[in-house]
């Protein structure tokens, strides 16, 4: 591949657009081509810069608006769903309270669906710790961490260096969490290891709002952004994962 | 007619796609109002159309209701003018070199800090070119879906992104270079 080919695949190569081949061959150019790795720099930092934008939240007023519309529709008697909009309301409350409202929606009606979800994910996490198979690639360098999950999942995850956070970066792997290849982020605070999966929507998994879970001794946490969904776990207190899971989020 | 199940089945599928409907209406419309009232329109009609869904990607096909009703709300608005002229510009935005003659390192890096200027810049592009790019960056939809989204071939969803991010480069050099100048 020459210098024009390549810098005609740069786009294609960032949005995990290209076969595994001509990533490979790509990726070999531009380890050699100082020309072209600096416009696939120049490239990935405008990217970066449009995909950390400010994601809005759609106004609470809307969703109820669309769901009492819903329900004029189907001919159902609306003053039903008046504990929706009280919960709307006690949302509210909490939000203006000394939670953060990145997670105002933390206790929420679960979903049996949404369940079976934590469930795999519990059981990834534990695996991952019984089996000492922490990590496919262990690293505490998130530019050595990044780069390997190039051609094995068809998305980029964000990895964030948290060590003056205090939460160690120490590798990560891949995983398969119902039926969705999942990338999982290792880090570690303490003695406790938290899993970070990355995962992007899909049929049977849509976006998730924020929100805190407590199962079997563990604390899970899901957040959606970028097209991507994220889940963290660990044995770490509900603050400090609270506290690790914001700071992702807000990458 | 669609009954109370079907209403059920509708909002578990469609409501977790809410923000990424209100967030591709503002970024279509810039208009927080609009946006509101277009993604309302928009799940309506997407109800009403529910019985004929049979694909299996809703979130991609919500995607494309809410983009017809914000075309609309433009059409009816008549602020459409960004979607006439785009040919003119689309053909006009050649792809700026950058090597490292053109831009140092420390000015690929600082690159990275001007997110305000990006939004505002977002701001500036044609309709067709946000569109792609809000599909692509943000939502991350490969090629293939945001051409079944915008009802055009692969190759247009990738030349107008290509198009799109080779405007906002040669923006943000002309920016940059315009605060080198301010400097010296």
């Amino acid at each position: 591949m020459d210098c024009d080919h390549i810098n005609k695949l740069i786009e294609s190569y960032l949005d995990a657009e290209l076969t595994l081949s001509d990533r490979r061959d790509f990726e070999t150019h531009v380890t050699d081509c100082g020309d072209c790795s600096a416009q696939l720099e120049a490239m990935r930092a405008l990217q970066n810069n449009i995909q950390n934008m400010h994601y809005h939240t759609a106004p609470c007023t809307l969703k109820q608006t669309i769901k009492n519309q819903l329900r004029d529709y189907t001919g159902e008697d609306t003053s039903r769903i008046s504990w929706l909009k009280w919960s709307a309301m006690a949302t509210g409350f909490v939000s203006v309270g000394a939670l953060s409202s990145w997670l105002v929606l933390a206790y929420i009606m679960v979903s049996p669906l949404q369940t079976r979800f934590t469930d795999d994910i519990i059981s990834a996490h534990v695996r991952s710790l019984m089996v000492d198979h922490v990590t496919d690639v262990e690293s505490t360098d998130r530019h050595t961490v990044k780069p390997w999950f190039n051609g094995r999942v068809d998305f980029s995850p964000p990895v964030k260096d948290l060590k003056e956070q205090d939460f160690r970066l120490i590798g990560g792997r891949l995983d398969y969490i119902n039926n969705t290849a999942a990338t999982a982020l290792v880090y570690q605070r303490r003695a406790h290891i938290i899993n970070l999966f990355i995962y992007k929507y899909s049929p049977s998994q849509h976006s998730h709002k924020p929100q805190l879970l407590q199962r079997n001794g563990y604390n899970v946490i899901y957040w959606s952004r970028n097209g991507l969904n994220y889940c963290s776990i660990s044995d770490l207190n509900k603050k400090e994962l609270t506290e690790f899971s914001q700071l992702m989020a807000t990458f | 007619m669609l009954t109370k199940k079907d209403r059920q089945r509708f909002e578990r599928l469609s409501l977790p796609h809410l923000d990424a409907a209100y967030n591709l209406a503002l970024w279509m419309l810039r208009n927080p109002a609009e946006a509101e009232d277009t993604v309302q329109i928009a799940f309506m009609r997407a109800f009403e159309a529910f019985n004929s869904f049979s694909g299996n990607n809703i979130a991609a096909w919500l995607m494309t209701i809410v983009r017809n009703t914000a075309i609309n709300t433009l059409n009816r608005n008549k602020r459409n003018s960004n979607l006439v002229s785009f040919d003119e510009i689309a053909h006009n935005t050649e792809k700026p070199h950058i090597n490292n003659h053109d831009l140092r390192p420390d000015e690929v890096m600082s690159l990275i800090t001007k997110q305000t200027v990006i939004a505002e810049l977002i701001e500036r592009l044609p309709l067709d070119h946000r569109e792609v790019l809000y599909l692509r960056d943000i939502e991350g939809y490969s090629y293939k879906e945001i051409s079944e989204i915008i009802l055009l071939p692969k190759g247009t969803v990738m030349s107008r992104l290509s198009r799109a991010r080779a405007q906002l480069q040669k923006w943000l050099l002309q920016q940059q270079r315009k605060e080198h100048f301010r400097g010296l």
